[in-house]
């Protein structure tokens, strides 16, 4: 990591904040120079701070810091892409904080990930644009991937010989899919559908771009997700907060006009 | 708390204490207090101890809007003038104080106590959404007015509530954002700016 200056400059994603005190806030900024780190800025709840839309949560930003004691301190941001769109959208604002927090609990602090910056971006720029839901998934295994917890999708986790194309056993603790002769030593779990693993290879081998035009039915689409959700509840030996949350928007009743929506409702 | 050790009267130790579980008071500052509440008079001590009591005993939450108040319903929710066919939705009891105080409001109130967060893990079940659901319920409330705090929390609790009664074929409405008095174009975020321009008004 080396030696910053005592003023630098970096750009990054705002995952969270904190409020502390009278009118300052503790950010959680996600940077590709820096990683995660948390800085603090000053009177930033004040109307008249001249930071404060440019650190809301989910804006990139440039930013200039000052090290301080404890927390590096803002001095100056300025937003690159507000998000706008994502966040007048109550299911891709969920998917995008959903997201973060999976930065905010994969990373380390002030560790460098510059591919994982570029992904986090990538899918936010895509859910701007209004990307399907599944978008989503893509993150979630390019993410495992990059953090190295890549799933084994082509040969069974224990046995590594290559996976029949049928429906297989899901086995997060032997880090990927079983055959049928491992099924018994791996136990319990749940059996996954070869529709659902060939998602999961698409995913790992093209572009965000191709993924998000794939037309997923919702029950492929349901199958694939709480796949990963095994897997990132495995690695992460807990359940991420956003989760629950997805789920109880995807509950709400919907009274989007049936002209509007699409025609594969994907739910996160 | 060390400077606090085993000379100290153990009633000054737990003063110090208490106030140490405040928001934003240090040891330090827990220390300086106590000292102070120790050489200041007997009835100004007094009334603090009172007022302390007094705030606990005497104010309870409105069961209609869940405002703080000092008798249920608050007094709000008891004006026979105040238009009963709006709601305005606020994060916090201050939130009425300060929409009273601009004025040209006469609806009603309904108090959230919260927002969504749910990175933190704050969801729906945590801030008062069961009671306004319930205050709907009568057919009495035309519009709902959301004026929760235009952040990432407060817009997503918006849309949030706006899906969660919007069938019910009740208005939903958003407080205007834009640029506040006072603001700098130069330095306002362009979320903001943009929201401002469509909102833009004749002269």
């Amino acid at each position: 990591m080396g030696q910053r200056p005592r003023v630098y400059t970096t750009e990054g994603v705002i995952l969270r904040r904190r409020n502390i005190g009278e009118a300052d806030t503790i950010f959680t900024v996600f940077s590709p120079t820096e990683g995660k780190f948390d800085a603090v800025a000053k009177g930033v709840r004040k109307a008249r701070s001249h930071m404060r839309g440019h650190l809301e949560p989910l804006t990139r930003s440039k930013l200039l810091l000052a090290q301080g004691r404890t927390l590096d301190v803002f001095t100056q941001a300025e937003t690159i892409t507000g998000y706008r769109a994502l966040r007048e959208d109550l299911d891709r604002c969920g998917a995008a904080v959903y997201c973060a927090e999976l930065v905010v609990r994969f990373t380390a602090e002030r560790q460098e990930h510059r591919e994982l910056y570029e992904l986090l971006v990538d899918v936010l720029d895509a859910l701007d644009a209004e990307a399907p839901l599944h978008t989503v998934r893509y993150f979630e295994l390019q993410l495992l991937g990059l953090m190295g917890y890549e799933p084994q999708l082509d040969v069974c986790a224990i046995c590594a010989r290559h996976l029949p194309e049928a429906d297989v056993l899901l086995s997060a603790s032997a880090g990927g899919f079983v055959c049928s002769d491992c099924r018994a030593v791996a136990g319990a779990g749940r059996v996954i559908s070869v529709r659902a693993i060939k998602v999961l290879r698409y995913a790992r081998s093209v572009r965000l771009e191709a993924f998000a035009a794939l037309r997923l039915h919702e029950s492929l689409a349901r199958e694939v997700q709480s796949a990963l959700a095994e897997l990132i509840r495995y690695v992460l030996d807990r359940e991420p907060n956003t989760g629950k949350y997805l789920d109880q928007v995807a509950r709400l009743p919907r009274f989007i006009p049936a002209a509007d929506r699409p025609d594969d409702v994907q739910l996160v | 708390m060390a400077e606090a050790g085993s000379g100290t009267p153990e009633p000054i130790t737990r003063l110090i204490e208490a106030f140490h579980k405040l928001p934003g008071i240090g040891p330090k500052s827990a220390q300086r207090l106590t000292y102070h509440i120790l050489r200041a008079p007997e009835q100004e001590a007094m009334a603090l101890a009172g007022a302390l009591t007094e705030v606990k005993q005497r104010i309870v939450f409105c069961s209609v809007c869940i405002n703080i108040t000092e008798s249920d319903p608050c007094s709000y929710c008891l004006d026979t003038r105040r238009d009963r066919s709006m709601i305005c939705v606020v994060e916090q009891p201050l939130d009425i104080t300060a929409l009273e105080r601009a004025g040209g409001f006469r609806g009603l109130y309904h108090v959230l106590h919260g927002v969504l967060n749910p990175m933190d893990g704050i969801g729906p079940e945590d801030i008062h959404l069961r009671e306004l659901v319930t205050r709907l319920q009568s057919g009495e409330v035309k519009e709902v007015i959301m004026a929760t705090n235009p952040s990432l929390e407060g817009e997503a609790t918006s849309m949030y509530i706006q899906r969660l009664i919007g069938p019910a074929g009740v208005r939903v409405t958003r407080l205007a954002r834009g640029l506040p008095s006072g603001a700098d174009l130069e330095y306002t975020d362009d979320v903001t700016l943009s929201r401002a321009l469509e909102g833009r008004q004749e002269l």
